[in-house]
């Protein structure tokens, strides 16, 4: 039962926390737009799910590059996978911004009951989702390989490969970046502000909608770059994946305490560490029986998730 | 800005339903229920459904979809708490159906209370430890608890695992009434009985002391804590009950459909259901039953336009959340009107 | 209130004449018109298969008319089960009653077979089913015994797994398989016939398995059991696209084992979506009309805008079969249902399709293939 896991351990932790950077990214979009609307972002999926054709389309269309051309090299590989990040980026920011337009805007300044504006949300992420399904004839999109995925070096057995190296790095830098915008900027110390107590606020002279709509924005990019990743580690893409990406994000968001951007950071990583780990152990048929039962756990004893309480106070 | 949309139908009917006597009130529950009743028989109108068999529409998704809603709205509209893994105890009833039936010699009716009691232990196992979650966090965990229900059944054999289980026995003949699969009209009425029992027994409940308990907790748990609510047992009750017609619903499915597979049991069907709840009016039976009726009927309606059907189906969502975000028949006066009453008598 | 009347008056008679005018279009049943059906998943996560199953059935149709103008009009009704069983049992009543419809090719999946059986068998319809590969179908001892009206002209899955464990473990000595599925109802008793399958393999033993929902991007700890079993072979028994994303990052851990994948992974796409690490990858299955006749898929293309998919050649030869019926004047059920049980007659494969007591074809022999150059290479027979 264990077998795999000693023999493999490091190459399933590599692997785990490759997957783990993407689920934290993603679960910001999920804990931003909570910490401010106290409200789960149900598209948020649909959202990464447009962003990774943001992927395919730069390296397919933009740059050319087929399922049999060589990898890029060099800055044009730099200059290939930017394009990438910052399109898939925009595209997932421009349908978060969408999305709150939308769906929950109006919904909001009626300042009426929550379910109302999560049905909602799920309305418009079904219409993203059969939007792309009508675009790409429910088929599924491969994405050009533009990083060959050379094996840098081997540690205990495990292979680092450069992609996941790159997904870990980056990942974990976007994360820095985006957690000293909240904290520090003024846009981010208004963020807070509203999601302490949104109207005091208002009374401060803080303009609401637009701190929601850079929430949005924020949340968007984030989702945006972990959709990046996805498709450049997995090359891959289909109008439904974000429904199976998106659950384990919001799962990570929660586990880690919803509303918390560290939270967002330590559960997404244990998440990526337990679904490998469990697939392991138990076969992968079990993984998610696995995690609910963990998070189960977790929330009996931590009501508010791992780090739910501890950063109370710098909810952003 | 003040946009009233539309000609304010719940409080018209909520107005003919005040104004009524006893007796009359009586003649228009008869005539609504002898009206309903009658709609398997409007198949040649411009209800029909292209494609869907309409009785069979009328049974499954509409009537199941209307029970398994009001089920739901007991514990998301009543008592407040946000379920998304409700599918779960219908799983539970279903499957409880499709092993006892398929391995036992008993019928449906008699499977019925094994369903309804199974689904509801499970909510009561659920219950006791979750229900201490607030919000969210309630949601995530009753979503998980709805994925390990069909991963189970999924991944172990003896639910015969993604095969599913075949030939599950119909119900046993009612008399006269003969259950057909060319003709599910009898199946239609005995979803309707199982409807009104449900509807029966909430506005008992509503307007008694579990009720005005779920009422408290939906507004304020903590005020109603210290009011001396037990908040805990009453929201088990709930969930309970609410997973008793889950169960129940399961149990007719199964046997109406005559084969079930685990992938009929996803997340999906959890957050239909729970949109049919909100979309119709949360916390108000009618505007529940109005809500998953149109849902239920929708997709089945225009499939005409095949290809873009989901997409119609969340635009709707969307539009009438924006525009009715109370739902298509709020509850407010409702509640007023039981304020009312308990004040004068 | 007179302007709210007014309003919600014009939204009542909007939507009744949309409707109106909807059920108005469905109703008109000319009676000079037939018809059969095409059932599998037109929308929803599985829409590609039954997209290109059901324009391989036009395409018959529309060959069938062009021939027989002034004589027939057969028309397509298009009966979309999402493949799941829970939309077939709301369609399938509305097809066993719709006393117009004369036969069907499909349904595509078995789950969505089994969930419809009933309400076909009840209306003495007709089935040819050009994808539904489960055993127990065809199994009068099972529960899930689709006699007399349930026919298809693919293999089942107890020729198809031998035959695959054959070919995945071909030139292999001492062949050490690992074996998984996708948690689906076709893949996971594919899986279980292909482990039959290998232990008449002389040499080859099963040293592993696992089960990943095909849901799943992240195959690393799949990898990380086949690495430690140490597996040759690793065959897959679930669909392409799933596949293609397992065989990249297989290539991109360094391993070297065959990959072998049954007809769910048997499609065109496979090689297109994997790129180069597709390459000698084996898969069974039975030869896309592209691969049978370069020159009907060519009018193929012409004909319908588009290349034709999988199980083309299975939907084309399914839909011939009803549509001889129909020229032969079978024009009640039970006519066409006598019909289709006494059918003997050529596929586009070549084969001679004649179904026995059960529904099976009498032929169901699986080709190898073998990825190269982006292309699946049909290698004959596997025998």
């Amino acid at each position: 039962m264990f077998v795999v896991l000693i023999d493999q351990f490091w190459s399933l932790t590599i692997a785990g926390l490759a997957l783990g950077f993407i689920y934290v990214l993603i679960s910001l979009g999920y804990t931003m737009v909570y910490g401010v609307l106290r409200m789960i972002n149900f598209a948020n999926s649909e959202i990464f799910m447009w962003g990774t054709f943001g992927t395919v389309i730069t390296n397919r269309d933009l740059y050319n590059y087929t399922q049999t051309s060589e990898p890029a090299t060099g800055w044009k590989l730099a200059l290939v996978l930017i394009t990438a990040l910052l399109m898939s980026m925009f595209i997932a920011g421009l349908t978060a911004v969408f999305v709150e337009f939308v769906a929950y805007r109006r919904l909001r300044m009626k300042g009426t009951n929550r379910l109302a504006t999560l049905i909602s949300a799920i309305g418009i992420s079904i219409v993203l989702q059969e939007v792309m399904r009508l675009l790409t004839d429910s088929r599924p999109v491969g994405s050009p390989r533009v990083l060959e995925k050379i094996i840098l070096a081997e540690v205990w057995g495990a292979n680092l490969r450069l992609d996941t190296i790159i997904t870990i790095i980056a990942a974990a830098v976007i994360f820095f970046i985006l957690e000293r915008f909240i904290k520090l900027s003024r846009m981010g110390k208004a963020i807070r502000a509203v999601s302490q107590n949104e109207d005091a606020a208002k009374l401060m002279g803080v303009n609401l909608n637009r701190v929601i709509t850079t929430t949005f924005l924020v949340g968007g990019l984030a989702t945006g770059a972990a959709a990046f990743f996805y498709t450049t580690v997995f090359e891959y893409t289909k109008f439904n994946i974000g429904f199976t990406m998106g659950l384990a994000a919001f799962t990570a968001a929660v586990l880690g305490g919803i509303g918390n951007i560290r939270g967002a950071f330590y559960g997404g990583i244990s998440l990526g560490l337990l679904e490998v780990y469990a697939s392991a152990v138990l076969g992968t048929q079990w993984k998610a029986v696995t995690v609910f039962v963990v998070l189960v756990l977790v929330l009996l004893f931590k009501p508010n998730g791992l780090f739910g309480e501890a950063v109370q106070q710098t909810r952003a | 800005m003040k946009i009233r949309s539309f000609f304010n139908l719940r409080d018209f009917g909520a107005g003919i339903w005040e104004r009524s006597n006893r007796l009359q009130r009586v003649g228009i529950a008869l005539i609504s229920i002898f009206l309903v009743g009658l709609l398997p028989f409007a198949g040649a109108s411009f209800l029909a459904t292209p494609i869907a068999s309409y009785d069979a529409v009328l049974v499954y998704p509409v009537g199941i979809f209307v029970l398994m809603a009001l089920g739901l709205n007991i514990v998301v509209g009543k008592s407040g708490m946000l379920d998304l893994g409700y599918v779960a105890f219908f799983a539970i009833g279903a499957y409880t159906m499709a092993l006892m039936g398929t391995l036992t010699s008993l019928n449906t009716w008699e499977i019925m209370p094994f369903g309804i009691a199974f689904a509801m232990l499970a909510g009561v196992l659920l219950g006791l430890p979750t229900l201490r979650l607030r919000g969210d966090y309630l949601a995530i965990v009753t979503l998980g608890f709805g994925e390990i229900v069909r991963l189970i059944a999924l991944n172990s054999t003896w639910t015969k695992g993604p095969n599913g289980i075949a030939n599950i026995p119909m119900p046993p003949d009612i008399g006269p009434l003969k259950f057909k699969l060319d003709d599910q009209k009898v199946f239609f009425w005995v979803v309707v009985v199982m409807i009104l029992l449900t509807i029966w027994m909430i506005r008992r409940l509503s307007i008694r002391r579990p009720g005005r308990a779920w009422e408290a907790i939906r507004q304020d748990e903590d005020a109603a804590e210290l009011m001396g609510v037990p908040t805990l047992k009453y929201k088990i009750w709930s969930f309970t009950l609410g997973a008793a017609i889950g169960g129940a619903a399961g149990v007719l499915y199964a046997s109406k459909n005559l084969f079930i597979a685990p992938e009929m049991f996803t997340l999906n069907v959890s957050i239909l259901i729970l949109s049919c709840v909100v979309f119709g009016g949360i916390g108000n039976i009618w505007g529940v039953v109005v809500g998953a009726t149109i849902l239920g009927y929708l997709p089945d309606r225009i499939r005409f336009i095949s290809d873009a059907r989901l997409l119609v189906f969340g635009l709707v969502l969307v539009v009438v959340m924006n525009f009715r975000p109370d739902g298509l028949l709020p509850r407010k006066k409702r509640e007023k009107a039981i304020v009312k009453r308990e004040v004068s008598a | 209130m007179n302007r709210k009347i007014q309003r919600s008056l014009a939204v009542v008679s909007a939507a009744a004449l949309v409707f109106g005018v909807a059920s108005a279009s469905t109703a008109q049943a000319a009676a000079k018109v037939l018809y059969i059906a095409y059932q599998g998943p037109l929308s929803g996560g599985e829409a590609s298969t039954g997209i290109d199953e059901q324009n391989a059935v036009k395409y018959a149709v529309k060959l069938f008319n062009a021939k027989n103008k002034g004589k027939f009009n057969v028309k397509v009704v298009s009966v979309d089960d999402q493949g799941d069983p829970a939309v077939a049992s709301t369609v399938a009543p509305g097809i066993g009653s719709n006393k117009n419809v004369l036969g069907v090719v499909g349904p595509a999946y078995s789950g969505a077979t089994i969930a419809s059986l009933p309400y076909y068998k009840a209306g003495g319809l007709v089935l040819i089913s050009p994808s539904a590969t489960r055993v127990s179908l065809t199994d009068p001892t099972s529960p899930d015994f689709g006699g007399p009206v349930f026919h298809r002209v693919v293999g089942k899955d107890d020729l198809q797994g031998p035959a695959l464990a054959k070919y995945a473990t071909k030139g292999v000595s001492n062949a050490k398989v690992f074996v998984f599925d996708d948690q689906s109802a076709y893949a996971v008793p594919l899986r279980g016939y292909v482990e039959a399958g290998l232990t008449k393999v002389a040499g080859a033993s099963l040293v592993g398995g696992d089960s990943v929902p095909n849901t799943a991007t992240d195959y690393s700890p799949t990898i990380a059991k086949i690495a430690t079993s140490g597996a040759t072979v690793v065959i897959y028994t679930g669909y392409y696209s799933a596949a293609a994303i397992f065989i990249k990052q297989l290539r991109d851990s360094g391993s070297k084992a065959i990959f072998a994948g049954g007809d769910g992974v048997f499609n065109q796409e496979f090689p297109k979506l994997a790129g180069t690490a597709a390459e000698g990858s084996r898969i069974t299955g039975v030869g896309g009309l592209a691969g049978i006749s370069p020159k009907l898929e060519a009018d193929f293309k012409k004909q319908m805008g588009v290349s034709s998919g999988v199980y083309s050649v299975e939907s084309y030869d399914a839909a011939n079969i009803l549509l001889e019926g129909i020229k032969k004047g079978n024009t009640t059920r039970a006519k066409m249902l006598k019909w289709v049980k006494a059918y003997k007659g050529k596929s586009v494969s070549g084969n001679t399709i004649k179904f026995d007591a059960n529904g099976d074809i009498s032929y169901g022999l699986f080709a190898g293939f073998t990825s190269k150059g982006g292309v699946l290479v049909n290698t004959g027979i596997v025998k």
